[in-house]
């Protein structure tokens, strides 16, 4: 069956509208973020206004308990969601695509305990074992929620990358490799590496989005980064008890958030149809 | 004039009712059930074994009774002790007790569950909080089944106060963390743990009978849920709301009653006093001069609560008010700071309880603190810790805690305690003031000694909480202060 090409031109259009849009929240997020390391509206520790102010051109997202300005505390957050998810992230996927390439190369028995262990572990919700990371270490903070989610993402790598490195190994230029007498990490470097990160670079953006959620769990819990940080999570957790008389406090956060993780998934979208060209010809 | 118009309301709804045939004979129903919403679900059952608060709320006066009560405008009256002779040296109590009173599980009161109870206190293993304040009893004699005398070792003007959170057990019992075996109205009825605790009218009880049948404290771990279960009616009264914010969806709807209380609970900002810098005089008045104590607590609790100066409460006879000893006057403190040293301030690590609303007062202070140079690192622990690292081996520079306890300024008498505040003068006035021969004395030592600990700032405290109790409209007779943590409910009453 063909599908007439106006529809395909459509989809198309669809298609790099989302990465365009993917592009636009992510980079807006980015800029902020920069933003913040040179200038914010106010002190972020500065008891600039009176008790749960409403917005005004002052306090554009209007002040928290103290009094302090909520804009800034959002602004703030970006940095710190973008510095969790970055980092979280490039944990896991060193992590998970070792662990994933190693038990893709193992002889048949290693691959199978591996597997079965990474099965086991994703069994388990991101956020349960950073939590269980976050409560075995001495305190909570940054670095520790850091680690954390890296830990917690890189069963989920390791898996993807187990499956898509077992496809390129069975590839005719593999066995041409090893006849030729290309070593294991040469074959890893120039063959199995560059051929399954199209599909692991997509999936990682996806997780990237996850680890910003965990971030904002694990804050509001208590667990993340602490206090004068401005994660969302713990904004949102501030937020709670005054929701009712100034819910402003509890809706920015909120959709700061959102628009991050949202940019994040259109921007995965966008690469994967990128990435995989049989995909877009249909 | 919104006032008038609900009065001639209401007096209309009277004349309605009385005129009318069907008029009820009470306007409440004798056998109701009443719920009641709280955070503080107990560990245990045992008030000497480390329960909590929540154990004093749903049994104190309730099930189990003492030879003495404080009652919720804070006056002592006898319960079980019907009469009580002081010896003219003030070393010998001798207490009759009440004539008819039995245990729950039948058995009479006697003299030796009496001494028994108060054994249960002092003893080695206990956790009771207020053990010290026992220690000076020496021994218990019990000549007949009605008297119980007791002998100390020198005077203790407290000691009826003190006996009044003594539950009187039956010495039969045994362990009482799961069951109980109390003389109070109520008995217990069932214990779902997580959940809630229950209580049923004793229909024994040697006193006034409750105007309720049962009482059920149903148990919540979040402020937002007992709120709601208010809202919704599964809860009659929720008996201590934790934030301004929640109140306004109750203070602007008829159908529920809003009282502002006398609570105890003082939130304070307690340095480690052996250490330096906390060890100068200067630098803790400097601290307490470079907050904006009226501002701290309209940010936690808009215009509920007060700023007090000291750590004595207004429920407490000796209190006076101390906020103009250091008033907020941040270029003060700092001259403060410059003459003991640190014209370029410090740095100090704040430890602070994971829970509301510790954190946030933690990031006011930081925020204060640093107009004067002063640096607060954060450091958030989990009460576990904080009974382990502060409470138990004084491993910290400064902390954050609320104190619920009434009377508890005898803390900055004893040099071992958390802050290590030791000031041999306060220790001997607080001394004295147990062996006072008069009220009148007790409180005058007390008074001089508040206000020397006060002028030397021993403890930063921020302000005192309102005791908040929202409940239906429905419900009336019940305590607004909450003294010691206490909730009497059998004078409860629920319309029909």
């Amino acid at each position: 069956m063909t599908i007439p090409a106006d529809t395909a031109i459509l989809s198309r259009k669809a298609r790099s509208w989302t990465l365009v849009a993917g592009l636009a929240l992510v980079g807006l997020h980015l800029v902020v973020a920069l933003l913040t390391l040179v200038w914010t509206p106010f002190d972020p520790t500065e008891l600039a206004g009176r008790r749960l102010e409403a917005p005004s051109l002052l306090h554009l997202a209007g002040t928290d308990r103290l009094g302090r300005d909520l804009l800034t505390q959002i602004m703030i957050g970006s940095r710190i969601a973008l510095t969790v998810g970055t980092a979280a992230v490039a944990i896991g996927a060193v992590l998970g695509t070792t662990l994933g390439l190693l038990a893709a190369f193992a002889s048949n028995w290693l691959d199978d305990a591996l597997a079965a262990a990474l099965d086991i572990l994703i069994a388990f919700p991101t956020l349960l074992i950073a939590m269980l990371v976050v409560a075995a270490s001495d305190g909570a903070n940054l670095s520790t929620a850091i680690l954390a989610l890296g830990l917690g993402l890189s069963p989920i790598v390791a898996r993807l990358a187990r499956i898509l490195a077992k496809r390129v190994l069975l590839m005719d230029y593999i066995t041409a490799a090893r006849t030729s007498g290309t070593s294991w990490p040469a074959i890893v470097r120039i063959h199995v590496l560059p051929n399954i990160w199209p599909g692991l670079s997509v999936n990682l953006a996806l997780q990237f989005g996850l680890a910003v959620i965990a971030e904002a769990s694990l804050s509001y819990l208590g667990l993340g980064a602490p206090p004068p940080n401005a994660s969302w999570g713990r904004l949102l957790q501030e937020a709670q008890g005054t929701v009712f008389s100034a819910p402003i406090g509890a809706i920015t956060p909120g959709i700061a958030l959102v628009s991050l993780v949202i940019g994040i998934n259109l921007l995965a979208d966008g690469l994967r149809e990128r990435n995989d060209p049989a995909r877009s010809e249909r | 004039m919104l006032h008038s118009r609900k009065l001639l309301f209401s007096a209309a709804f009277l004349v309605a009712t009385s005129l009318s045939p069907l008029a009820f004979a009470q306007d409440f129903d004798p056998d109701a059930t009443v719920n009641i919403g709280s955070l503080y679900e107990p560990q245990n059952l045992d008030n000497t074994a480390g329960a909590g608060q929540g154990i004093n709320e749903a049994f104190n006066g309730n099930v189990y009774e003492a030879l003495f009560r404080l009652t919720d405008d804070g006056k002592v009256e006898p319960v079980l002790a019907s009469d009580t002779k002081v010896s003219d040296d003030g070393l010998t109590y001798t207490f009759n007790l009440r004539e008819g009173v039995s245990f729950h599980s039948g058995e009479p009161l006697t003299s030796a569950d009496v001494k028994a109870s108060i054994e249960r206190v002092t003893a080695e293993a206990s956790k009771s909080s207020r053990k010290k304040s026992l220690a000076t009893i020496t021994g218990i004699e019990t000549p007949d089944d009605r008297t119980v005398v007791v002998k100390l070792s020198q005077r203790s003007i407290s000691l009826p106060y003190n006996l009044s959170y003594v539950w009187i057990v039956n010495d039969a019992a045994g362990d009482i963390t799961a069951k109980e075996d109390g003389t109070g109205p109520y008995t217990l009825s069932e214990w779902r743990r997580g959940s809630a605790l229950a209580l049923e009218r004793f229909d024994k009880y040697w006193g006034t009978k409750p105007s309720n049948e049962a009482a059920v404290f149903q148990y919540f771990t979040d402020a937002t849920a007992l709120s709601n279960a208010l809202l919704t009616n599964a809860v009659d009264i929720v008996t201590s709301v934790q934030s301004p914010d929640a109140l306004q969806q109750f203070s602007d709807n008829p159908e529920f009653t809003v009282s502002n209380g006398a609570s105890t609970t003082k939130e304070l900002l307690a340095y480690n006093d052996r250490v330096a810098p906390f060890d100068k005089i200067e630098v803790r008045k400097a601290l307490a001069r470079a907050v904006d104590k009226k501002r701290l607590l309209e940010s936690i609790w808009g215009s509920y609560g007060q700023v007090i100066g000291s750590f004595v409460p207004p429920t407490d006879p000796w209190y006076v008010d101390l906020t103009n000893i250091d008033p907020y006057d941040p270029t003060g403190a700092k001259a403060l700071l410059a003459k003991a040293g640190l014209a370029n301030g410090f740095e100090f690590t704040l430890d602070t309880p994971d829970y509301d609303p510790h954190p946030i007062v933690a990031q006011f202070l930081q925020s204060e603190l640093a107009k004067i140079n002063v640096k607060v690192n954060l450091n958030i622990i989990t009460a576990n810790e904080w009974y382990t690292k502060i409470y138990q081996k004084h491993d910290f520079q400064a902390t954050l805690q609320e104190h619920v306890n009434h009377r508890d300024i005898v803390f900055y008498g004893n040099p071992d305690f958390y802050w290590g505040y030791n000031n041999p003068k306060v220790v001997d006035l607080i001394a004295q003031s147990e062996t006072a021969a008069s009220e009148g004395e007790q409180t005058e030592k007390l008074k001089q000694a508040n206000q020397i600990i006060a002028e030397e700032a021993a403890s930063n405290w921020l302000y005192l909480y309102p005791q908040i109790v929202v409940s239906t409209t429905k419900v009336s007779g019940y305590p607004v202060n909450g003294l010691n943590a206490q909730f009497f409910v059998s004078g409860i009453r629920k319309a029909d």
